[in-house]
């Protein structure tokens, strides 16, 4: 009785008890309350949703439709998906084409950082020598703001769309590297000794033992730096113009288009959603007991 | 009791003897910790001849996996040396075979491949074919040929144990170290590990020397020739080095009824909760 109040007002609970597992025994009754935990939190979603709409709706009532409401937002939304891949010019780029190039300088930056952050981490991770060395840098390096990167990049570029990939590189960089770091210094002592013992050659220490035991880790930091990338490839593009998302949010303020402007961040969100669940799984699929 | 010696005086006898498995001579371990140095093992000499089972026991934290480590070549003594086949140990190697504690098999490499690395690290120069041939001799030895290609969360204790055991025996060490190994295990299954260690020795003409930490008294007499008891840590000694003279094949009930059993018994438990009892 407690349990079915409790799933009553915390959603997507899971109770585990011996309530559900003798009931569910094929009655009727079990087979609908099996239906009903299923259905449950997608029809909360949904409450949650339509509560939010109606909110926003007020708002935008109160703000006299200077802020553009639910239902014409939607519509801006709909057409924009309708058509996402135009071309009309630099200024007139379909969504899903703005959307593609974002993805493809993050995927650069960030696949650039994963290459040079996993071996550096390890390196860190694996010598209190280089631990001690470099540790300060990465400290000092890791609060700062990675638009403050963007004139480096710009000098070294001598172009803007290069200079946002740089930013999101060094954005990457920092999360996986000290995960990696981390993952690689708790290695247990148990399996350091197994490795000994067996004399295990390096290579096969860092391919049985050390990457195994780091990945769940080095997993952890990848999806805190796509997080992180995501988040500043919009601030990097409304920086350096031209192309990408975040020039469409700064573009559609431009022009006035607040229904453009929260279209957009909806799907920036969704995007960012999929990557993160993207990682998430992956770290799953490489977590051992 | 003439099974039982008189402690053996063995400080300077400078023998090195083919005969002889392990030597440890005046071997002092000594750990300095923000406290300051603290004294493990004191002053340890101990002769184990080629193809005994020799077994250390004493209480907990006196130092008994310390001798045990300084032996793998993981601890390096302060003071004394160990001397392996003529030389003294510096580093782990694959002339000794570990099982570890609590089993120490990595958790994300099947049961097979747990044993093959290991012997895959020690006989570089053999084949492919030929390493999954002993692999697969030791699973099947060991009774775990149908589970190689489980991982090891998905199996018991017991196989986890004979895994490991499968694994050491696996780089055909002289020397093969125990560090309590049947410990976590339940009393039916420590038995019959007990019988599958005795019977992969005996499979190898009993030519592997064995030392075992354990703080199991009946697991040391059923197995060894010499029980070597510590004194209570820190810095403990050997307080007394017992012969098991009863004659192998040893069959456990009877074993454990025979009167030679009972008198080591009785000897162990009065060293070891009166003579060295725990502070």
């Amino acid at each position: 009785m407690k349990t079915m109040i409790l799933k009553k007002f915390i959603p997507g609970i899971t109770v585990t008890g011996s309530d559900v597992s003798q009931e569910a025994s094929g009655t009727t009754a079990a087979l609908l309350r099996k239906i009903w935990n299923q259905l449950q939190p997608v029809l909360l979603a949904f409450v949650g949703i339509g509560m939010f709409l109606l909110l926003w709706e007020g708002i935008s009532v109160f703000l006299k439709r200077e802020m553009p409401g639910p239902a014409a937002t939607l519509s801006v939304l709909y057409d924009m998906l309708a058509n996402p891949f135009y071309d009309y010019g630099p200024n007139d780029k379909g969504i899903g084409l703005q959307l593609w190039y974002s993805m493809v300088r993050v995927a650069t930056g960030f696949g650039l950082a994963t290459i040079v952050a996993i071996p550096v981490g390890m390196l860190l991770g694996a010598s209190k020598l280089f631990y001690k060395m470099f540790d300060p840098i990465v400290q000092i390096l890791k609060p700062v703001s990675p638009l403050a990167w963007f004139p480096i990049g710009l000098v070294a570029f001598q172009n803007s769309a290069a200079a946002t990939t740089f930013i999101i590189f060094v954005t990457s960089l920092w999360p996986t590297l000290i995960n990696t770091a981390v993952g690689v210094a708790s290695i247990p002592d148990d399996f350091k000794n197994v490795s000994k013992a067996f004399g295990f050659s390096k290579t096969k220490y860092v391919m049985k033992v050390m990457i195994p035991y780091a990945l769940p880790h080095i997993i952890t930091g990848l999806r805190l730096s796509i997080g992180v990338a995501w988040l500043v490839i919009v601030a990097g593009e409304m920086l350096s113009g031209g192309t990408g998302i975040g020039f469409f949010v700064w573009d559609s303020w431009n022009a006035l288009s607040l229904e453009k402007v929260i279209s957009a961040i909806i799907i920036i969100g969704v995007v960012g959603l999929i990557l993160d669940r993207f990682f998430l799984s992956l770290g799953k699929l490489v977590t051992y007991k | 009791m003439e099974n039982i010696t008189d402690k053996l005086d063995m400080s300077n006898t400078k023998v090195y003897h083919s005969s002889l498995g392990i030597q440890i001579r005046d071997m002092t371990i000594s750990f300095s910790t923000p406290a300051g140095t603290y004294v493990a093992v004191k002053n340890i000499n101990l002769n184990i001849k080629k193809g005994e089972i020799v077994s250390i026991i004493g209480h907990s934290g006196c130092g008994k996996s310390t001798i045990l480590n300084a032996i793998a070549g993981m601890v390096k003594p302060s003071k004394g040396e160990v001397i392996v086949n003529y030389k003294t140990i510096s580093a782990p190697g694959p002339d000794r075979g570990i099982v570890f504690q609590n089993y120490s098999l990595l958790p994300w490499l099947t049961v097979q491949q747990n044993i093959y690395e290991a012997v895959d690290s020690v006989f570089v120069s053999k084949s492919k074919s030929e390493k999954n041939e002993i692999v697969n001799y030791y699973l099947n030895k060991v009774g775990l040929f149908t589970h190689k290609n489980k991982l090891p969360q998905q199996i018991s204790g017991g196989m986890k144990q004979r895994t490991a055991i499968a694994r050491a025996f696996s780089i055909n060490p002289n020397i093969l170290l125990l560090d309590e190994p049947f410990g976590a295990l339940d009393a039916l299954t420590k038995s019959s590990l007990h019988e599958e260690l005795i019977q992969l020795w005996a499979s190898d003409e009993n030519k592997k020397t064995i030392l075992m930490v354990t703080h199991d008294i009946e697991e040391a007499i059923y197995l060894s020739d010499k029980i070597v008891v510590l004194t209570n840590g820190r810095a403990a000694s050997i307080g007394d080095i017992i012969e098991v003279t009863i004659p192998r094949p040893r069959e456990k009930k009877s074993f454990v009824a025979s009167p030679e059993y009972k008198a080591i018994r009785d000897k162990l438990l009065y060293l070891l909760m009166d003579a060295y009892a725990a502070a």
